[in-house]
């Protein structure tokens, strides 16, 4: 349901930084960690919509997830978080404990949200004989 | 084609300071402040009430924001019970956030209060990724609500303090099992607190005050 606004405020914010950069936009790059709770579909459907009439339309919205990794307060485990993979719960969902000792930890990824790159194509220059 | 490397800059940037700066402006006025998650009927409203009588017998001042998309009965509720309130309505939002948050900070007596409950609107999916700029947070769901909420909304389980499972006195009634919920949410936040309550009959209120880290708690006369 909040996946309209998200994609609104990524949307506004990125027209005026591809200002200064001329071509025409093949896609956007969106990095998502896991713990983000937001589907996919719903923001690649919302992408669509709200891109129609700028100069974003026609581009794609290509979301790249970034599992959890987590620091130990304990015993200064860096690492990958575990997952409960049971399949009463149908998805992997990340653990916020350290897989080593048990401890509790600091989130050092997981949370992201950020357009890391877009994709643009330009015309070729028209050789010169 | 080409690629243009972006800044990395969070979409939600201005959430997310927002929501630091309310935390700064909490802190500066030693406001505690305690986020109020959960689903839609599972008794946030009650148990914020009973917190209330309970904080209110130590002498301390309680603030409440009563968020939900129409409406002003929470909030009524909360002055009936002599917090400090605002009412805030979402109306199509299906979240509060940072910024709407400030602004209700805005209309607290700050200096006077001493907690802040801020109760979001029932819901167990949206809010969870708009920080506010409170302290702690606790989700409730209730017994009546089936024993499989946390494996249907695993991701706010897993990130939250402190559960509440209400309604207790209703389980046998509704066939619900509360360990297996507690079992489930054991599984996927090993760190965070687990109360049972029936806040209609004031049970469990003074184990989730102590979770949320009251230090002492006592009964209302």
């Amino acid at each position: 349901m909040h996946e309209y606004s998200v994609v609104s405020e990524l949307v506004s914010a990125l027209l005026p930084k591809l200002e200064p950069h001329p071509g025409h936009v093949v896609d956007v790059m969106l990095v998502k960690g896991e713990l983000r709770i937001l589907s996919d579909e719903a923001l690649r459907n919302a992408y669509e919509l709200l891109i129609e009439g700028t100069r974003l339309e026609g581009s794609k919205l290509v979301i790249e997830p970034v599992t959890v990794r987590v620091r130990c307060r304990s015993c200064g485990y860096v690492g990958p978080a575990e997952h409960v993979r049971e399949e009463a719960f149908h998805f992997a969902v990340p653990i916020l404990s350290c897989p080593a000792c048990g401890a509790e930890v600091d989130i050092e990824a997981g949370r992201e949200l950020y357009v890391d790159r877009v994709t643009m194509k330009t015309e070729a220059p028209a050789d010169v004989p | 084609m080409h690629d243009v490397r972006l800044s990395g800059e969070d979409i939600l940037k201005r959430q997310l300071e927002l929501a630091d700066a309310n935390r700064r402006r909490l802190a500066e006025k030693a406001v505690r402040g305690i986020s109020v998650l959960g689903a839609i009927g599972s008794g946030k409203t009650m148990l914020i009430e009973r917190m209330i009588d309970r904080l209110s017998a130590q002498g301390l001042t309680i603030g409440t924001i009563a968020a939900d998309s129409a409406g002003d009965d929470d909030h009524r509720r909360f002055v009936a019970r002599g917090a400090r309130s605002v009412n805030l309505n979402t109306q199509d939002d299906c979240h509060l956030d940072a910024h709407r948050v400030e602004h209700a900070l805005d209309d607290l007596p700050l200096d006077d209060l001493d907690v802040l409950f801020v109760e979001n609107v029932g819901n167990l999916i949206c809010p969870a990724d708009f920080p506010l700029g409170v302290d702690r947070e606790m989700v409730v769901i209730s017994v009546t609500e089936g024993d499989d909420m946390v494996r249907k909304h695993p991701k706010i389980f897993a990130q939250t303090d402190v559960m509440v499972v209400n309604k207790l006195d209703l389980a046998d009634a509704v066939g619900v099992d509360p360990q297996r919920i507690v079992a489930d949410f054991e599984q996927i936040n090993p760190h965070g607190k687990v109360v049972l309550s029936d806040a209609r009959h004031e049970r469990g209120i003074d184990d989730l005050l102590l979770a949320l880290g009251f230090e002492c708690t006592s009964t209302p006369s």
